[in-house]
């Protein structure tokens, strides 16, 4: 059964509960590991998730099948997401606590008899990254979206979602030869 | 196709940077599904907090009436207030006349009778003397 059917079928409201299952099944997996990789914490990624399929649950039946479920479920993830990294900002600007980039440095560095160099300086560059530019990366190289889908997913132009790819990709390359 | 373009280095740090980051805990993901069932089930199940402006937009009809009574109440009681406000202090000025002894009263009006019968006397002595002048 396509996603549109399962949407058809939960938004009748008679198999509720079992069309969102099917969907969540289909697709959860790809949103956790996206959300993972931005704030690459197990405990954070798992608040997020649950809050974006909460999200969904609450919002499907509003949905009007004008793009992919896909595209929409990833735009409430990328939304969800950045809310969330925000007010983690906030909380550790007012809590004087370190930023995320710091506290990857910390963990990577506890884990650095495991880990390559190279790999320490990865997570840093890519905690380093506007959201914006790492979302779009994550998307593109690991997802392989097309830019159309993600320019969707971001509100971006397609112009913008490469703009963004490419400078993920610079600056990643440059801060792994350079740090 | 983008991936080209970046460099070995890089590639190798990403594959790595992926299967670190795809792995969870066993059964994650069931347990994943469970919890979050049940927290579905229990807003489903649960009623829907209201927002104020949610409860404006809905009874609006009825916010209008309550305030145009509250508005015709409160001018009521405040008319009402203001007349009942007034009605004891005419009570006291009559109360006061009523229960001054007798004694008072009389002395008052022997008083004020002389001063009276001057201004009466003043009064009839002009008029007589307007009178003269006339039919002169």
């Amino acid at each position: 059964m396509t996603d549109q059917a399962l949407i058809y079928q939960f938004q009748q409201g008679e198999t509720k509960e079992q069309s969102f299952t099917q969907l969540l099944k289909r697709h959860q997996e790809a949103v956790f590991f996206q959300i993972k990789k931005m704030v690459l914490d197990h405990a954070d990624a798992d608040d997020i998730a649950q809050a974006v399929w909460i999200k969904v649950w609450n919002k499907l039946d509003g949905f009007k099948h004008e793009s992919a479920f896909s595209t929409w479920l990833f735009r409430v993830a990328y939304n969800e997401t950045l809310n969330f990294i925000a007010q983690k900002k906030r909380i550790q600007e007012q809590s004087g606590q370190k930023e995320l980039k710091d506290n990857i440095q910390l963990s990577s560095s506890q884990e650095s008899i495991k880990e390559s160099n190279i790999q320490i300086k990865l997570e840093r560059a890519i905690a380093e990254l506007p959201e914006k530019q790492r979302f779009v990366f994550m998307l593109r190289y690991f997802e392989a979206y097309d830019y159309e889908k993600i320019a969707a997913i971001t509100g971006t132009t397609i112009g913008g979602a490469k703009a963004n790819y490419h400078q993920a990709v610079k600056k990643m390359t440059e801060l792994i030869q350079n740090d | 196709m983008e991936n080209e373009s970046i460099s070995t280095a890089l590639e190798n740090a990403l594959k790595k940077f992926q299967e670190k980051n795809n792995q969870v805990p066993e059964g994650y993901f069931d347990q994943f599904e469970q919890q979050l069932m049940r927290r579905v089930q229990g807003e489903a199940s649960a009623p829907k907090k209201a927002t104020i402006f949610a409860i404006i937009g809905q009874q609006k009809k009825y916010l209008v009436a309550a305030s145009l009574l509250f508005a015709i109440v409160t001018g009521y009681l405040f008319l009402n207030t203001t007349a009942n406000n007034t009605s004891p202090m005419t009570q006291v000025e009559t109360i006061e006349i009523e229960t001054l002894p007798d004694e008072i009263i009389e002395s008052y009006v022997n008083n004020n009778e002389l001063i009276a019968e001057l201004e009466w006397n003043t009064a009839i002595e002009n008029t007589a003397a307007s009178v003269s002048l006339n039919n002169n």
